[in-house]
């Protein structure tokens, strides 16, 4: 199989799926809870369209999401 | 303890063949996989403490591996991550309320594949080649430039006026690599999403729904694609579960 084709790139693979579990997939309605490493607890809604990498930054910096 | 729900699936064939791939699976903290089912379908799910619900790389590999070994197996709709819910009994209810609606998804996506397709460039390279070719076949445009007499706002128009010819160039070639991958992706009844332009060097995002056994075509036709358009690198992945092609939100 030609790797330019189906590419086995770990970051692109990782992102790709980080996108789909983080942002895809059936939604739940109602509100979780998510930390995320070291951060301090953030309460988001689950109806929240989380975009992977802008969103870890976002909780990265401490900056709280309120969808309520 | 509250309960992580990794995906809904159909087990109509077959339950007990849940039941044994279960036991060989873990869930996120190495956490044991259960059933909690109404009639033909279940959810799969396992405990979790709250402060245990984070959003890392290792967690979110975890959860998709756990998606991922299943959908080699059963027809299922991929669960969000961080979709809890307090208790064996909610998660029934939930079940039994949406059971039409969980149906008529597990039926879209029964038997298919989804596939990611992103198509990168380096734009500015390939917006000057665009250009040169396009001048090369408008000499129009070229004639028209060179006649405008030289002045401070003159150089700025045209400038300004060559960018945009330049985007619109490059617009255009990206509508017709489209038009073209559309065209092959109906000839296999595929359901497909397709933004252009995401970013400077991302000039199409696409995913597909297809049937399993339309891989290897798709696969070859990316390749042609690729083959074709040298100056565009063509990234092709999956297959997926069917996160892209899941229209539902379950209360």
């Amino acid at each position: 199989m030609n790797n330019n084709v189906i590419d086995q790139s770990k970051d692109i693979t990782i992102l790709e799926l980080l996108d789909r579990v983080l942002n895809k997939g059936v939604i739940l309605t109602g509100d979780l809870v998510i930390s995320v490493a070291d951060i301090d607890l953030v309460y988001l809604g689950v109806k929240l369209m989380l975009s992977s990498v802008e969103t870890m930054e976002q909780l990265k910096s401490g900056k709280l999401i309120n969808t309520k | 303890m509250d309960k992580m729900i990794y995906s809904i699936l159909s087990v109509k064939k077959d339950p007990e063949k849940l039941d044994t791939l279960l036991r060989s699976l873990k869930g996120i903290a190495g956490a044991d996989l259960y059933a909690v089912s109404s009639d033909q379908i279940s959810a799969v799910v396992s405990d979790i403490n709250r402060p245990d619900l984070i959003a890392n790389n290792s967690n979110a590999i975890d959860y998709a591996g756990v998606i991922e070994t299943l959908a080699r197996k059963f027809t299922l709709l991929p669960m969000r991550f961080g979709s809890v819910m307090d208790s064996i009994g909610s998660i029934n209810n939930m079940l039994v309320k949406n059971y039409s609606e969980i149906q008529n998804n597990l039926q879209k996506v029964e038997n298919k594949y989804e596939f990611g397709l992103k198509v990168f460039c380096d734009p500015e390279k390939l917006m000057s080649e665009l250009s040169l070719e396009s001048e090369a076949t408008n000499e129009t445009l070229q004639t028209s430039y060179s006649e405008m007499k030289t002045s401070v706002y003159r150089e700025y128009v045209n400038e300004k006026l060559k960018e945009h010819k330049k985007e619109e160039i490059l617009l255009s070639y990206v509508d017709s690599v489209i038009a073209e991958l559309t065209e092959f992706l109906s000839q296999l009844n595929t359901l497909k999403k397709i933004k252009k332009m995401t970013s400077a060097k991302n000039i199409i995002d696409a995913v597909f729904l297809l049937k399993k056994e339309d891989k290897n075509e798709l696969i070859q036709a990316v390749e042609d694609f690729q083959s074709k358009y040298p100056r565009l690198n063509f990234i092709l992945t999956g297959p997926w579960p069917p996160y892209n092609f899941v229209d539902i939100t379950i209360k």
